[in-house]
């Protein structure tokens, strides 16, 4: 069995390291890239939403290496993504492609089923064997999210252009290579500490892009919040690379979703992530005002989470999303109300295979100018 | 949220409550009318779907927002000023395991919020998924928290529901929507009130089509441009979704190796699903709107498994705001055309399967099946 799996962000590294622990072997599918979105692009419904068409493209590659069994999440609605395995299922079918398809989601009836699924992948390891499996692929997922927090504080300082991009691209291999729960966190300690490093030592908040007014000495950096759908906010290629973008502009962007985040919150058990249980009720109460309602994926968390962002003093929020995604159509049907009442700058982007990465950088630019101006315009008023 | 009921004052016995006729105001229409009209309020339901509806709920929706959401911002926007309050059920899910769609969610939300001078507004959450907020149970806190006696309350709910299996069961006979909703002749008023605005058996035509989509781009004939009535005009006999009961629905999931979890999908696939196996449609048309997230995903996989196992025809016809009436007259003829072509031709090689089955081959990769196969 030669197991595959589509692409987000570098969740590849945590799903390698779990089924290679389990013993499986795994063939990553190449880094998403426009060849293989053109390949999931003609081979997808037209009016799915955007990470189906990558999920295809990234598949396809695989298989053609040599894969012969997927494993894909999969989810009990209402947002689209629940459904993806059966349409990608049909597609890789009548294509040719005789693959297995294991799609790993709440049960619909007993709680068997999906262990069933595990027993099938694993080849009837023990439980236990599983559980150790997914605590190291949980170890590596924050290591990532570790590493990848530090990249966006280093970015906009640092010393030289790209420097702490490459200390994170070495960081993260190190991690991939980690060969357990100790090296994998030696290797995200080592990694953070050469990130920050690469950071200007004194935090002088000089955008490198250009963009807007040099800020004066002791002025902290903007600050943008990063809301939207979770496979947009994490797989850099389907938004263009938008945080080191926006770094570049001299922008500290936080992500308001991290993925270790979404595991605590979904796939572990209230009491053991209270922490994010917490979080969940902060933002629904948050949203109330404008959405009073969970409309699936994450769209009353974009609400929501945009709010708390403006509550912590944010200077803007982005909010991306995949063309004709219906949870995040709803948030960004709200999103501009509240953005109103609140005075806080919103940009959404609904991107898709046909949105280009210079239109992406304008708009950017012009929103992070707009955010410079207002703090300059909120100085003066100050005076 | 539960029951959001703005200003709740002033809502007496009479007060006019509009409902927005769009939506999921075809599955559940006479459930509402039933229910305010025996809490004695006076209901009124905007007109039919016109080009200004549709151009105001344009105007007024997201850019990215579907077809039938904008349309649903256009009658919301014509009740404005007529009415003392506006019914706006969130519906959430009208059977355990289901949903109906992200945006019928936070629909409530969206118009209250981007529609300006809004009058008062009763949003109340239907969702079987969760115990106690089913239409039963939703339907009494609505009924006393607009300040009617318990008693009142059951005898309203009652009601609603006995209107709804009625009107369900017309469905399931192939009543056109009025009839089954038991709309009294001409009060609607223009197109909708006429009996030939729904799918129902009609028609003693020479080709069978089995019409699937969302109830509300069926019946709303001003969003479908008169889509049913055209394909009589045809000579075609029409069976749409509609017309499978919700045993039916269900015993055609369950086969499925993962059910759809969007009623209506669930709906649209069992009746292409039964059409094929049952053999008793000579083509298929799936009515999509434009820019539709669960048809992108329930069309798909309705239409690769009908070409992968049957020759049967299949249309994904898609509306929006732009559609031309020319543009659709065209491709409908040239889809009904290939049908009755292939039923003739099949009607002289009755005797062969096979030769059947290359004819159906040779009538797909035919000009006029290429085009009809294109998407409006």
């Amino acid at each position: 069995m030669k197991v595959t799996f589509p692409h987000m962000g570098n969740l590849w590294i945590v799903i390698k390291t779990i089924l290679e622990d389990l013993g499986l072997e795994v063939i990553v599918p190449a880094r998403p890239s426009r060849q293989s979105l053109d390949v999931g692009v003609r081979h997808s419904p037209e009016f799915a939403c955007f990470p189906l068409k990558l999920n295809i493209g990234d598949l396809v590659g695989a298989i053609d290496r040599g894969a012969d069994t997927v494993v894909m999440a999969g989810g009990i609605g209402p947002c689209r993504f629940g459904h993806y395995a059966q349409v990608e299922a049909q597609v890789l079918r009548d294509l040719g492609y005789d693959v297995d398809m294991v799609v790993l989601e709440p049960p619909q009836g007993h709680f068997s089923e999906l262990l069933a699924k595990v027993r099938y992948l694993t080849g009837g390891q023990p439980l236990w064997r599983v559980w150790r499996a997914l605590r190291f692929g949980f170890e590596k997922l924050q290591a990532l999210d570790d590493l990848d927090r530090s990249l966006v504080r280093a970015r906009p300082v640092e010393a030289t252009p790209g420097a702490a991009a490459r200390e994170h691209r070495r960081a993260v291999l190190a991690v991939e290579r980690a060969g357990g729960i100790r090296d994998t966190r030696r290797a995200a300690g080592e990694g953070k500490e050469a990130v920050a490093a690469a950071a200007a030592s004194q935090s002088v908040a000089r955008p490198r892009g250009g963009v807007g007014p040099p800020a004066p000495p002791g002025r902290s950096l903007l600050r943008v919040g990063l809301v939207g759908e979770i496979f947009m906010i994490a797989e850099p290629f389907a938004n263009q690379d938008m945080e080191r973008h926006l770094g570049e502009m001299g922008v500290e962007v936080s992500r308001c979703l991290y993925l270790s985040d979404w595991v605590r919150a979904h796939l572990l058990p209230g009491f053991l992530a209270p922490s994010r249980r917490d979080r969940a009720r902060q933002i629904r109460r948050a949203a109330r005002p404008y959405l009073g309602h969970f409309v699936g994926g994450e769209g009353l968390d974009s609400v929501g989470e945009a709010i708390l962002f403006d509550r912590q003093g944010y200077d803007g929020v982005v909010h991306v999303a995949p063309f004709t995604c219906m949870p995040e159509i709803v948030a960004a049907s709200l999103l501009p109300e509240a953005s109103r009442d609140l005075g806080l700058p919103v940009l959404s982007l609904f991107l898709d295979e046909h949105s280009g990465e210079a239109g992406l950088q304008t708009r950017l630019e012009a929103f992070v100018d707009l955010l410079a101006r207002r703090r300059t315009v909120r100085v003066k008023d100050a005076w | 949220m539960g029951l959001l009921i703005k200003d709740r004052l002033g809502l007496r016995e009479g007060a006019v409550v509009g409902l927005p006729r769009a939506l999921l105001f075809y599955e559940l229409y006479p459930f509402w009318r039933a229910l305010l009209e025996s809490l004695e309020f006076r209901l009124v339901v905007s007109g039919p779907t016109s080009r200004e509806v549709i151009e105001t709920g344009t105007r007024e929706a997201a850019d990215e927002a579907c077809f039938p959401v904008k349309a649903f911002y256009g009658h919301v926007a014509a009740l404005r000023g007529k009415v003392d309050a506006i019914f706006l059920p969130r519906l959430v899910s009208l059977k355990r395991g289901t949903y109906t769609c992200p945006k019928m969610l936070g629909l409530p939300d969206m118009v209250r919020h981007n529609l300006g001078r809004m009058p008062r507004v009763i949003v109340a959450d239907f969702d079987e998924t969760k115990r106690g907020r089913g239409l039963t149970e939703t339907g009494l806190l609505v009924a006393r928290r607009l300040g009617r006696s318990a008693a009142q309350a059951r005898v309203a709910v009652g009601q609603a529901l006995e209107a709804l299996r009625a009107f369900r069961a017309g469905l399931w006979e192939g009543q056109p929507f009025e009839q089954a909703a038991g709309e009294r002749g001409a009060r609607a008023g223009g197109p909708a009130g006429s009996p030939s605005s729904g799918p129902g058996t009609g028609g003693r035509g020479r080709v069978r089509v089995g019409l699937v989509g969302h109830a509300y781009n069926l019946f709303d004939s001003g969003v479908n441009l008169d889509l049913v009535r055209k394909l009589a005009g045809l000579g075609c006999r029409l069976i749409s979704s509609e017309q499978l009961s919700e045993v039916e629905v269900e015993a055609e999931s369950s086969r499925l190796p993962k059910e759809i979890f969007w009623s209506a999908g669930r709906r649209i696939l069992a009746a292409v699903t039964r059409f094929r196996r049952e053999e008793s449609v000579d083509g298929i048309i799936h009515l999509v709107s434009f820019g539709c997230g669960p048809d992108s995903i329930v069309g798909e996989i309705a239409e690769r498994e009908t070409r992968r196992t049957s020759s049967l025809p299949y249309l994904a016809l898609t509306v929006d705001e732009h559609t031309a009436e020319a543009g659709l007259v065209t491709r409908l003829e040239a889809f009904v055309d290939m049908l009755e072509r292939r039923q003739a031709a099949m009607g002289v090689r009755v005797a062969s399967p096979r030769a059947m089955a290359s004819e159906a081959a040779a009538d797909r990769s035919a000009p006029l099946g290429g085009v009809a196969e294109g998407r409006a």
